[in-house]
């Protein structure tokens, strides 16, 4: 009997292998291509060995293309979107997990509805209501700031400035950290705090020596989802920002992918590896954290 | 007289429509091991927590030391506080942990090192100053929440059932480490419970709590021997106490206990006659019932239901009528489920409840 299960069970387990691996292989495909046209001094639309070897297409990016300009733009946008949201959904994930008010499910519930509504849906709307916002800021800037005027209004205007995206990116993703760090902190005892507070620790301290340290793991998952999620986005920018000095790394990609006359495969590939590798290392970093925010709170 | 350590009178707490805490009065003398008792739900560790400072007072006095301290924040009440989960930091290392409250005092680097190191060697800790509660036993992290509680120097500790977590035989061994230090500190230790054994070992009072009052309040051998009311004699002891209902029956020389079941006890030094017909419980301890040859001996005949043979000595499961006993044995008793058992009970060891529940005095 035992003989018949293991050669049935051996059977099975070959097949299993075989459907992963080819399930493997179909995804890993389109990553293969990209890493060899990226090298490739003659790349093209289909799988092939590079011709030759080369880092020009690298070198492209950033020396022919505004390439610095668009990664550094993307980078200080998104991680400006992530701070901001780890802050606020540090803060409202402990009081939502905290409070026994009365509104305290059904706004968690409305905050996931926002989050559940297709947000090309209300691009129209949100465009209107920043577009009166910008209107509205930049009466007011225009003189005080006289000659930096517009300087100023690419760091904050809502429209074609840095503040509007980064505000926009990090409400969009605000619903999900809030949900990841309620039910973080749910699952960190009131002990903590009682012992810190009966121990003579201020609320700052508390904040600052327990809570913080202890929330770390559920901020990390907070804020690697939301980094990954405001970088690979592609419509917010593209709509909002139109002055090429502000370009990220997505609009970059694509306008490059636009031009008619000259697609260049191999800068393609370049600028899509260099877009994917922040977010790998990101990943790579909050692993760890994400790991045992979601096998279940803190263990101490 | 001194003044008592911690002094209760009239304290209250409700939380919304429910009282939790509903008129407390008891007293914990400086040095004492007092432990608070009782069912879930029975408001023990509210009441420790009022101590503490984490709950509010809603009415009467909490005095610790001779000063009224309902107001005063938790930190400056000079109480430490062992909790169950025992919330050590997990990013903290044992030393760190040990000595985060004078770290918070901004205490110099070198005195903290010193008291840590001080406490540590009390609790022999010294060994895992620089590791992380993770890789902790529980027992020894219940020594770290120890240790974290004695470098205060607080005049009292609270214990909420610090125990809960561990399983039995590490249960055994932290009771009598708990005694042990204890001894050597004197502090002053007031210890909730849910577990009866834990109060009656290491308690030199015991506070029995019932839905939000004191039910009974004495040295654990005198809850014991003397239990005021059907609910601690039910609660103190394991196996708990027999109870069961019957009247009282006889003349005015020589009264006896009529079970609803029908057997008949006599009811030895006791003048009763003022009692007769009126509806009683009957306690007795498990170990107050022993099995014995004939019927002239004994004073109900029973069917055994379940037998648990420990070894040195047998619980026997029996049922008379509508009531099942509990009899607690000495030595091994090879018997079987389905036959009948003559049992004698000690007289002597009676405990007459009337229908309030309240013992009618010997």
């Amino acid at each position: 009997m035992a003989a018949i299960a293991d050669k049935r069970s051996g059977a099975y387990t070959f097949l299993a292998y075989v459907t992963l691996v080819i399930i493997s292989i179909f995804c890993l495909l389109p990553f293969v291509w990209m890493a060899l046209a990226s090298v490739d001094t003659n790349a093209k639309l289909f799988l092939k060995w590079p011709d030759g070897i080369t880092f020009e297409h690298y070198t492209k990016v950033f020396a022919e293309e505004n390439g610095v300009r668009w990664f550094a733009n993307s980078l200080f946008t998104v991680l400006s979107a992530t701070v901001l949201v780890m802050i606020i959904s540090g803060l409202g994930g402990y009081a939502l997990s905290r409070s026994r008010a009365w509104w305290k499910q059904p706004f968690l519930y409305a905050i996931l509805l926002i989050r559940v509504l297709p947000s090309t849906a209300l691009l129209v709307p949100l465009y209107k209501v920043l577009l009166t916002a910008n209107i509205g800021l930049g009466n007011m800037l225009r003189p005080i700031t006289g000659e930096y005027y517009r300087t100023v209004m690419q760091w904050f205007g809502f429209i074609d400035g840095y503040l509007g995206l980064i505000v926009v990116l990090a409400t969009g993703q605000l619903p999900l950290a809030l949900w990841i760090m309620k039910i973080f902190f749910d699952g960190v005892p009131k002990d903590y705090e009682e012992a810190a507070i009966l121990d003579g620790a201020t609320l700052v301290q508390r904040i600052h020596r327990v809570l913080i340290p202890l929330a770390l793991p559920g901020l990390a998952a907070a804020g690697l989802f939301t980094f990954m999620s405001a970088w690979g986005d592609f419509l917010l920018p593209l709509i909002l920002l139109s002055s090429p000095e502000l370009q990220t790394l997505p609009i970059g990609l694509f306008r490059a992918f636009l031009r008619v006359n000259e697609i260049d495969y191999g800068l393609l590939a370049a600028l899509a590896t260099i877009y994917l590798i922040p977010a790998v290392i990101a990943f790579s970093f909050a692993r760890r954290f994400l790991v045992q925010t979601f096998s279940g709170g803190v263990k101490g | 007289m001194t003044t008592p350590m911690i002094q209760l009178s009239g304290v209250r707490k409700s939380f919304g429509q429910v009282g939790v805490i509903q008129g407390v009065d008891i007293e914990v003398e400086d040095g004492e091991f007092s432990v608070f008792v009782g069912p879930s739900g029975c408001g023990k560790s509210t009441l420790l927590r009022m101590i503490a400072g984490l709950e509010t007072i809603d009415g009467g006095d909490l005095i610790l030391n001779g000063q009224r301290i309902n107001d005063l924040p938790p930190d400056q009440r000079g109480i430490a506080m062992v909790f169950q989960s025992y919330a050590l930091y997990p990013h903290m290392t044992v030393a760190q942990n040990i000595g985060f409250s004078l770290d918070l005092k901004k205490v110099p680097k070198a005195e903290i090192a010193r008291e840590v190191g001080r406490v540590s060697e009390q609790l022999q800790l010294s060994e895992l100053l620089d590791r992380r509660p993770a890789e902790l036993s529980g027992g020894q992290r219940q020594r770290v929440a120890i240790g974290r509680a004695i470098i205060k120097r607080p005049r009292v500790i609270l214990f909420d059932e610090p125990l809960s977590n561990l399983d039995a035989a590490l249960r055994v061994q932290m009771r009598a480490e708990l005694q042990k230090l204890h001894q050597e500190l004197r502090p002053t230790i007031v210890y909730v419970t849910h577990d009866q054994v834990e109060a009656m070992t290491m308690a030199t009072r015991i506070v029995v709590l019932n839905k939000g009052r004191v039910e009974q309040w004495d040295t654990p051998i005198a809850l014991y021997n003397n239990p005021i009311n059907t609910f601690v004699a039910g609660f103190i002891g394991s196996p708990r106490m027999n109870l069961i209902t019957g009247t009282i029956t006889g003349d005015a020389m020589v009264q006896g206990f009529k079970a609803d079941a029908g057997w008949v006890a006599r009811l030895d030094g006791r003048s009763l006659a003022g009692s007769i017909g009126q509806s009683v419980t009957l306690g007795v301890r498990p170990e107050d019932i022993r099995p014995v040859a004939t019927a002239a001996e004994a004073d109900l005949e029973a069917r055994v239901a379940i037998v648990e043979r420990l070894g040195a000595e047998t619980y026997l499961n029996v049922r008379n009528g509508e009531d099942t006993l509990l009899v607690r044995a000495q030595g091994d008793l090879a018997m079987t489920p389905g036959t009948s058992v003559q049992l004698a009970l000690n007289h002597a060891a009676f405990h007459l409840f009337d229908q309030t529940g309240a013992v009618i005095a010997a």
